[in-house]
């Protein structure tokens, strides 16, 4: 067993080397007594305790095993339907976000220049006194606008945008033009539904854009898909990158970056020119389908041939064995791998195949509604705003919906004064120093701003150039709004007792609504009191629901035939895109490309980690491979490269030092990056100073329709270092 | 041929795996290893082929649990035991540290741990099947989170049976041989795969083991093994052997745009 890959790579660990798990706090008697009484622990504080992951937003169901007080293991909750008994690697290492030894432990106040990481202990009162303190000031010389408020994707969001509406802010940062508006968009204007539910009990022919499932795990998907691929369904996958879902998939085909469109294009001209899609259905439930069928009649496969580098021959039979699997197709909505500004029209041609072979109400259904019939602390209406958002939503970007709004573009608005000038930023449990591209132009965008707050768990880079740091509770120390899925409400339950002062954000909302003088929109005593209030409608106890960790809601019929949109069917054609100016139809648009030299710069997902936030877990750190340059092999060789080689990379915007990994299993036009890592803050010493920070490279391009950042169109040279 | 035996095992199927190493993750979790140490392998020649006709071979393995360990077979001191229903278990308040099973192992699994004196007993780090889990009706915890399935726990006659069921459902995806049927004894980590075993990094065995024969001979001449040699090559051990230091790779270089 010459091969073992890990036994050399794994022993990764620094000064941390040898600290186990057994740290964290005795059982103090609140979560402990809440637990016996629950049934979960016994007298002597062990047991096990049914809660919901974090570690991505998948929120899996989980089972935490305490001993005495400490969290020894987090197993699968078998009756959850996103974990179904499994966790993936994240879930399993999650007790070491709550114990990790960098985490921050009371509120902190900044001494030194910003960047420098000096900062001073201070108590709740100062910390949130001295935040509420600083945005009022703001609003005074300023107006409400000039703070901007940006979270991601929590439970706690909604009373996070209590903090920021009640405000008087428009100016709201969340992640997803960097990851998904342009899927957002593109089903909203054609089912009028964020994303549609993905069944795979009866698919039999799938193709998947850049969707590589098999990395970014999303449990019980991840689960489903492997299931039918161990059952013989035939799974195209496009992706200019060998991926862990490549060499599982039936066929794997490198395309060229940005060209996915024209392959869906081709797809369409076949079977619509052919006559083999659900004929049916397409008259029943859609409009427009007659202007589509004009329009695609120029992309034939040989012309998308031509454009993406797969063969008139594979685009062809792929065409007539998806359409020979009728109804029971999937074409999944790609993710991230080739982003460009022409994305929308990507996830439009993709929508557009799948409604033409029939496939809703068979694979693709209805998203699951939010909350339904769960109740919620009564609040009065928000103020009026009349500042525009300096994203420039909707005033420049009129279908990007207000909450998910462009975070490249309100840093540009904060960089450039434009429409006013921004001098607060108030972030929580995100990492915008990391994840925007350009991330100069984020520090750029740092410099312009009077207060700095984040909340977080851990001292992140954003934290490390803030003003005042709010320690949050992990998801395993505090309880959050409902989460649901189906016909169940999900309940996160602290499982320990939070380390150090940490609170959780209900409690830090509220403190900090009620010193803003927005008391009135967090009208709960405690966390516990707003579980109450949304059990309260559906005659639930949250003693009940502490017992089983969900409460049942009730079911409702799903009509499954009915589409949110203006004209109550599936648009294949839009009305609403064209008045403002677009086309109402898919219709191809050329995506740029590198000059000569240069490399389309991708980046992905690893199975290890989440985006930005968990290279700092020892466990996860453990695990993961060194992130390096992925480069062919063979071009590296033409350039007498070798693995480990120093390389120094540059984009218009940036540069970084790499190191390279020559491998077979990319493009020769392309390289690849792990995002994520390259990490500013010192403060986490795991994660600091390990490979390059893709974001420093990321050239700042955003799809007018869907507001998407553009991540694979920075081309970057590549040289030794 | 040797007669398996009836005992509980684990099957890992190489088409299923992703790589993504949660097995990794709840195996050091579950049973408390240190951070630099690990139970679970990552195996394989990985990504095979010239761009873009390519395939992937990776396992991830640990203890194989053989029917017939050389790791009790090389034992000097009875450290070894191999329970009815499968566990290959140690014990370390027997074990001298001679390392004999290392050399001894064809999986390369036992390894020393430099970190513990004698007093504190155990030298030798393997998986222990996830006893205190399994002897309470639980699957191992690798088995447990495996979210596609690649691993699986059972009665070591039904998942052999499985496995042939499995190749005679696909013989196009498989290798026709359910690696650990025979091999050592018949291990209760058994393998399938898509691509040759040796690219999986496995030995290829004999079918009869050749220890059969040769651990009666050992288990008598025990008392001999316990001479002060074996004790004295256990302390003179570097303890720094393996104390590796992360290499805090791009940290040498500031990023051009915190300047």
């Amino acid at each position: 067993m010459t091969k073992t890959i890990s036994r050399r790579d794994f022993l990764k660990l620094g000064s941390a080397a040898g600290i186990t798990l057994a740290v964290g706090q005795m059982l103090s008697p609140k979560v402990a007594q809440a637990a016996r009484d629950a049934g979960h622990l016994n007298a002597a504080g062990d047991g096990t305790i049914p809660s919901l992951c974090e570690m991505c937003v998948w929120r899996c169901g989980l089972l935490a095993k305490v001993q005495k007080g400490v969290v020894v293991k987090l197993d699968g909750n078998p009756d959850n339907p996103h974990s179904r008994g499994n966790l993936c690697p994240r879930g399993q290492s999650g007790l070491m976000n709550t114990y990790d030894p960098d985490r921050v432990l009371t509120p902190l106040i900044r001494v030194g220049q910003r960047g420098e990481g000096l900062f001073r202990k201070a108590s709740w009162e100062e910390a949130l006194d001295r935040v509420a303190n600083g945005m009022l000031d703001i609003k005074q010389k300023y107006g409400p606008e000039a703070i901007v408020f940006s979270a991601t994707h929590n439970l706690s969001q909604p009373l996070f945008e209590n903090l920021l509406y009640g405000f008087g802010s428009p100016n709201y940062g969340t992640q997803r033009s960097l990851c998904f508006n342009a899927m957002i968009v593109a089903n909203l204007m054609t089912y009028g539904t964020e994303e549609p539910a993905r069944n795979y009990s009866k698919v039999k022919y799938i193709i998947l854009t850049g969707r590589n499932l098999m990395e970014a795990i999303s449990t019980s998907e991840t689960h489903d898909l492997s299931q039918v691929i161990d059952e013989g369904v035939k799974v195209v996958y496009l992706d200019p990158r060998y991926t862990k879902t490549a060499s599982k998939a039936s066929e794997w085909l490198p395309i060229k970056p940005g060209t996915d469109m024209a392959f869906h294009l081709a797809l369409l001209n076949i079977i619509i020119g052919e006559g083999l899609y659900d004929k049916s259905f397409v008259e029943r439930y859609t409009v427009g389908f007659d202007i589509l069928a004009q329009e695609v009649k120029k992309y034939s496969p040989d012309w998308a041939a031509q454009i993406t580098g797969i063969s008139i021959e594979t685009i062809t039979r792929i065409a007539h064995e998806f359409a020979a699997a009728g109804k029971y197709t999937l074409a999944h909505n790609g993710w991230r791998t080739s982003n460009f500004v022409n994305s929308f029209g990507t996830q439009r041609a993709i929508t557009a195949l799948n409604t033409i072979m029939g496939n809703w109400g068979t694979t693709l259904f209805p998203g699951s509604g939010e909350g339904a019939g769960l109740g919620a602390p009564l609040q009065p209406p928000y103020p009026r705003v009349s500042a525009l958002r300096l994203d420039g939503v909707p005033w420049k970007y009129p279908f990007v919906p207000l909450k998910l709004g462009i975070f490249q573009e309100l840093r540009e608005g904060v960089v450039n004064g434009d429409p006013y000038q921004a001098h607060g930023w108030f972030i929580s449990r995100q990492n915008p120093v990391m994840s925007i591209p350009d991330r100069g132009r984020t520090l750029q965008a740092f410099r312009k701003m009077d207060l700095i707050t984040t909340i977080d768990i851990i001292p992140n880079d954003t934290a490390w150039f803030s003003d005042v740091v709010l320690p949050e509770a992990s998801y395993l120390e505090r309880f959050d709004p409902l989460n649901v899925v189906g016909d169940k409400a999900w309940l996160r339950q602290p499982v320990i007792e939070p380390q150090g002062e940490a609170k959780s954000a209900l409690w830090i909302y509220k403190q900090l609504g009620e010193r803003l003088g927005l008391g009135e929109y967090f009208q709960y005593t405690d966390e516990e009191d707003y579980l109450r209030q949304q059990l309260a409608p559906i005659g639930v106890s949250l003693d009940e629901v502490k017992k089983t960790g969900y409460a049942q809601l009730p079911v409702e019929p799903p009509n499954i035939y009915n589409w949110n949109t203006t004209t109550g069917k599936i648009e294949l054609f839009s009305e609403t895109l064209s008045k403002a100016g677009f086309e109402g139809v898919v219709k191809w648009e050329e995506p740029p490309v590198p000059a000569e030299g240069q490399f389309y710069l991708l980046t992905g997902k690893m199975a290890q980690n989440t985006q930005f936030g968990t290279q700092n877990n020892q466990l996860l750190h453990k695990y993961s491979d060194e992130p390096r340059l992925w480069m062919n092999a063979a071009v590296a060789a033409e350039r007498g490269l070798k693995e480990g080689d120093w390389v120094e990379a540059t984009s218009d915007v940036g540069r970084i030092h790499v190191m390279l990994h020559p491998t077979e299993a990319i493009r020769p036009d392309c390289v690849y990056m792990t995002p994520g890592y390259g990490h500013l803050s010192k403060a986490l010493t795991t994660a600091y100073g390990i490979g390059a920070c893709d974001s420093v490279l990321h050239k700042t391009f955003t799809d007018p329709i869907s507001g998407s950042q553009a991540l694979s169109q920075t081309f970057v040279m590549v040289q030794k270092a | 041929m040797t007669e398996t035996i009836k005992h509980k095992a684990f099957i890992f199927d190489a088409t299923r795996c992703i790589d993504c190493r949660a097995c990794m993750v709840a195996c050091s979790v579950e049973n408390n290893i240190a951070l630099n140490k690990t139970r679970i392998w990552l195996a394989g020649e990985g990504i095979m082929g010239i761009y873009p006709d390519l395939q992937r071979g990776t396992m991830v393995y640990h203890c194989m649990h053989c029917g017939h360990p050389d790791c009790l077979s090389a034992c000097p001191v009875g450290a070894y035991t191999k329970r009815l229903d499968g566990p290959v278990e140690y014990d370390g308040d027997k074990c001298i540290g001679c390392r004999y099973c290392m050399n001894a192992c064809p999986f390369g699994v036992p390894h020393f741990d430099y970190d513990k004196g004698i007093i504190e007993g155990a030298f030798i780090d393997k998986c222990s099947f996830c006893l205190q889990r399994v002897d309470n009706g639980l699957e191992p915890a690798c088995v447990a989170t495996c979210p596609t399935d690649a691993l699986e726990y059972g009665e070591r006659d039904e998942l052999l049976a499985k496995a042939h069921a499995r190749i005679a459902a696909h013989p196009e995806r498989y290798i026709n041989h359910v690696y650990g049927e025979f091999e050592n004894g018949g291990t209760s980590y058994l393998i399938l795969s898509h691509v040759p075993f040796n690219q999986l990094g496995l030995p290829t065995l004999p079918e009869t083991p050749v220890n059969e024969v040769s651990e009666q001979v050992i288990s008598l001449t025990l008392p001999a093994a316990l001479g002060i040699g074996a004790v004295l090559t256990v302390t003179a051990v570097g303890v720094s052997l393996y104390n590796k230091n992360k290499e805090k790779a791009s940290a040498q270089k500031e990023p051009e745009d915190v300047k």
